[in-house]
């Protein structure tokens, strides 16, 4: 006889190592970064507590309102075209196609390699000289001239815009498809019996079914699209003058000049407002499950 | 209201037309970038698309790549082996807390899994200027263990959710059956809860495997050369043995990054499909 | 394997209210024999068949294996399953998906160390107690219902237990199979002698079974008996709900203290609406639940004294009789009647058997 086997304890055991980690290396560097944005942290100088100085010499300064504007514009253009986007294909693939599996891997693809890969190829693109884009524009006869892509600001936010769409819109793609999945076919079938085109099914069926999905999705992606660094890292090099520079460049800029403050400040800036959509996120995404 | 059967012809047609339309523009959207990119790789002049340019089939820029000073192998098996620690530690540590959280008493368990969720929202830029001091602190720059640690702590979070997830699925008679017929929670681990999971667990291990492999930031900010820089990076700075953007080369090193990842999202896409969706949608 | 359970009593928080899933249960099970615990969902069966188990401990109580301990709250002391030398089978059956039927049969003992051919000649031992041997190799989805439940109740028996539990096992089979598999549940028990402890919520099942059935509502036993002991005499209106196809009438009277019959006076019972009473107090309250089985109500002409009119409403066949619904007001009744039934539609007078009624204190439900 002995005593019951006190499962608590060897839980706490196995939540160790992860507890261990996301101290370590997630909380703790939050924190510190946080502490950091308060204080004039710059190489080779003291450090000395300043209080809000940082935030201020940000708002202050044009290439961080630069950087805020173009994040926010990214994100309100590329989030709704990524879904859209998404939403198509999911539509796509829900119908039976020859060779089903390969045509989700085909969709995944875009998604499953490096940003960085797609971003130079992108940049192949969007070359002056004879690049894809340029070639098929001439060719179809949209336009005469070449286009200089990354040379004027409204261009390569477009170019980018593309780039990132093309990257993300499997992802939004593959979460439509599980949620009209989750339709029941029979309402589908009561409005054909009830005499209903497609079209109109899919405004008054399907669209609002599909909301709570389509929300998850937008948040997901707004949280997602706020962070972007890779693309315009490699794509537009944050140019041509900052004009695309976003956010978290701004915020790496600043690290690599050795102003640890301020790069903090804008991490933390940038940091409240991803929070700001995760908290909606959660809220949505709880009530999906219910 | 009875519509006549050709109304219901008639729009079956008209979805067809769409569907193929859809499809059309998914392959052609889907394909035609990494077409190109495999096009220039292998052509031997990376202009071909101007009218005075043909295209000739070339593996030069393959070979070009082979080369050791230009160090695309070494960013390769770098790559490779961060990616696969990572998914392995992740997928362990995730694994043991998710059983932890779904099947044993643990106090709290629902609030640390959403907690959870939302530590995987961060900007990674507001964590990464702490982690470079700390890593140049700990003399760790430039070193496997830096990309590494940071990796797993920052996919740990989806991993879990996921897993946690996967795990709940598994009915808790089982459970209750093993226990009757005389289990200890290993046993039950090892027999009955491990075997069951193995399918969520290799999807953790893609997601985490993909996003290691991927990840940029980081690894720009805390490797330093061939000795752990990653093929992300080593891409993003590509500079070819002459100077001027070899884009030949440039895609033949794209191919070969993306060779992995490819042929797992090939090989794997069912595993992968499940795990995005679960992880996301799921809340 | 006699086990005793002293005041057990098994207490969980919901919602920051305390629910008393088994309250202050006291029982003792016989070596040997079949024992039914039956009662509606929620009663708290299926939590008392696991503290039988060791899945659960009792918040309070003890309980006792053949005398020893098992588990005793105010000691804090307590045995897993294994010690216990229990067996169940699960209402889902439990079957482990990624083993193979022998796997599944041969999992208890491999777990405790079993190995080979030992191994292998108890799992054959047990699938042919439920003719299953053919089966050993496929996996539970490719199986039916009815032989996953086999494959379960195998691995229940293969440790030769000391306790064999049961939670409705038989819910989730279709009707015909469910009669079949009862029988052979039954002659099973028998053969193998080993004391049994079964859960359902089916009453004909229990009666069928059970060689002793207790009533639990919840959390409490109101009635432990033999089936017979149940039938014939049900101690409170919730155990005349259960015992008995078709159930009991449970018609609400009223007292009125004074009333004046041929050759008495006195308190009666009296049925509302009616001038039909039967001498007596309720034994609680000012109403009591009369109750009386179908068989026992006769049809008699229409305004013969002494008889409840009533109007017949419905009639279904039953077996070889006719089951007759008759409204009395906004009261009905049922008379399972042999032969000749009245047409729906008729009145009729209703002669209730004096001999078998019971007097039972209102609970409040609908009889």
């Amino acid at each position: 006889m002995r005593l019951k086997p006190s499962s608590g304890k060897l839980g706490w055991l196995f939540l160790l190592p992860l507890g261990f980690f996301i101290l370590v290396f997630l909380l703790t560097p939050i924190v510190g970064t946080i502490q950091s944005s308060f204080y004039q942290d710059v190489a080779f100088l003291p450090k000395r507590f300043t209080g809000l100085s940082n935030y201020l010499v940000l708002f202050q300064d044009s290439a961080f309102r630069q950087a805020a504007l173009f994040t926010l514009l990214f994100v309100g253009v590329s989030v709704p075209l990524e879904c859209l986007i998404g939403l198509i294909f999911a539509l796509v693939l829900q119908r039976s196609l020859p060779g089903k599996g390969m045509w989700r891997a085909l969709v995944l693809i875009p998604w499953a390699i490096p940003a960085t890969v797609s971003a130079k190829t992108f940049q192949l693109i969007f070359q002056y000289h004879d690049g894809l884009m340029n070639a098929l524009l001439q060719g179809i006869g949209i336009t005469n001239a070449p286009i200089h892509w990354l040379g004027g600001a409204p261009s390569a936010f477009f170019a980018l815009v593309l780039a990132d769409a093309w990257k993300t819109a499997p992802f939004a793609a593959i979460l439509f498809l599980a949620g009209l999945a989750s339709i029941p076919d029979d309402l589908h079938r009561q409005a054909k019996v009830d005499g209903a085109h497609f079209l109109r099914r899919f405004i008054h069926i399907t669209l609002p079914l599909l909301k709570p999905v389509i929300t998850v999705v937008l948040l997901f992606r707004i949280i997602d699209a706020l962070r972007v660094f890779d693309l315009n890292y490699v794509l537009t090099g944050g140019g041509p003058g900052g004009a695309t520079t976003s956010l978290s460049l701004l915020g790496y800029q600043r690290y690599l000049s050795g102003d640890f403050g301020l790069g903090a400040a804008v991490s933390v800036l940038l940091f409240l407002s991803a929070w700001l959509f995760t908290w909606l996120y959660l809220r949505q995404a709880r009530s999906v499950e219910a | 209201m009875i519509k006549p059967a050709r109304y219901w012809r008639k729009e079956e047609w008209q979805i067809g037309l769409l569907t193929a339309l859809g499809a059309a523009f998914l392959l052609l959207f889907c394909l035609l970038p990494f077409a190109y990119m495999l096009a220039v790789a292998w052509a031997e002049n990376h202009d071909f698309l101007s009218p005075q340019v043909d295209f000739r089939w070339t593996f030069a820029n393959f070979r070009e790549i082979a080369v050791p000073e230009l160090h695309v192998p070494a960013y390769l098996a770098n790559s490779l082996g961060i990616a696969g620690a990572t998914a392995l530690g992740a997928t362990v540590f995730a694994g043991l807390a998710a059983f932890a959280l779904t099947r044993l008493r643990v106090k709290g368990g629902r609030g640390i899994l959403l907690a959870a969720l939302a530590l995987s929202m961060f900007p990674p830029i507001s964590i990464a200027g702490y982690l470079f001091r700390m890593m140049a602190e700990l003399g760790w720059i430039n070193t496997y263990p830096a990309l590494i640690l940071p990796y797993i702590a920052w996919i740990l979070p989806l991993c879990l959710w996921f897993l946690a997830g996967f795990f709940q699925g598994i009915p808790r008679e089982l459970d209750k059956a093993a226990w009757v017929d005389g289990c200890t929670p290993w046993q039950l681990l090892r027999h009955i809860l491990l075997p069951l999971a193995r399918p969520g667990l290799l999807s953790a291990a893609l997601l985490a495997f993909i996003f290691a492999y991927n990840e940029f930031l980081f690894a720009l900010l805390l490797t330093v050369d061939a000795h752990s820089r990653t093929l992300p990076v080593g891409i993003a700075m590509f500079q070819g043995l002459h100077g001027e953007v070899p884009w030949g080369s440039l895609m033949a090193a794209s191919v070969l990054a993306v060779l992995p990842v490819v042929l797992l999202a090939l090989v794997f896409q069912k595993q992968i499909v499940g795990g995005l969706t679960r992880g996301a949608v799921k809340g | 394997m006699r086990i005793e359970l002293k005041r057990v009593t098994k207490i969980h928080a919901s919602r920051g209210r305390k629910v008393h899933a088994v309250d202050g249960v006291d029982l003792v099970i016989e070596p040997g024999e079949l024992l039914v615990l039956l009662g509606p969902s929620g009663c708290g069966k299926s939590t008392l068949l696991e503290i039988l188990a060791g899945l659960e401990s009792p918040t309070s109580g003890t309980i006792l294996f053949d005398g020893e301990i098992a588990a005793d709250a105010e000691k804090k002391l307590f045995t897993g399953p294994k010690e216990r030398g229990v067996a169940m089978v699960f209402q889902s059956y439990a079957l482990y998906p990624h083993l193979t039927v022998a796997e599944n049969i041969g999992f208890p003992l491999r777990v405790a160390g079993a190995r080979e051919p030992a191994l292998g000649e108890a799992v054959r031992e047990a699938a042919s107690a439920v003719q299953i041997e053919n089966l050993l190799t496929a996996r539970p989805s490719e199986l039916s219902g009815g032989q996953r439940q086999r494959v379960a109740i195998a691995r229940a028996l293969v440790r030769k237990p000391s306790l064999f539990l049961m939670d409705e096992p038989l819910s989730n089979l279709d009707a015909r199979l469910r009669l079949a598999t009862r029988a052979k549940i039954k002659a099973l028990q028998r053969n193998l002698g080993v004391t049994t402890v079964y859960v359902t919520h089916d009453q004909q099942e229990a009666m069928a079974l059970g060689d002793r059935v207790a009533i639990l509502n919840q959390g409490r036993i109101e009635q432990l008996g033999t089936p017979a002991e149940i039938f014939d005499n049900p101690a409170t209106a919730f155990a005349a709900r259960f015992a008995g196809h078709p159930p009991m009438n449970l018609l609400r009277v009223e007292a009125q203290e004074n009333a004046e019959g041929p050759g008495w006076q006195g308190p009666v019972l009296a049925l509302p609406g009616t001038t039909w009473f039967v001498p007596g107090r309720p034994p609680r309250g000012s109403t009591a639940l009369l109750g009386i089985r179908p068989e026992h109500v006769s049809f008699v002409p229409a305004h013969t004294p002494g008889a409840i009119p009533a109007k017949v409403a419905a009639s279904e066949k039953f077996g070889r009789d006719q089951l007759v619904h008759v409204e009395i007001g906004e009261i009905t009744l049922s008379a399972l009647v042999t032969g000749q039934a009245p047409a729906i539609g008729d009145s009729v007078g209703l002669i209730l058997n004096p001999n078998r009624m019971k007097i039972y204190p209102d609970d409040g439900e609908v009889g």
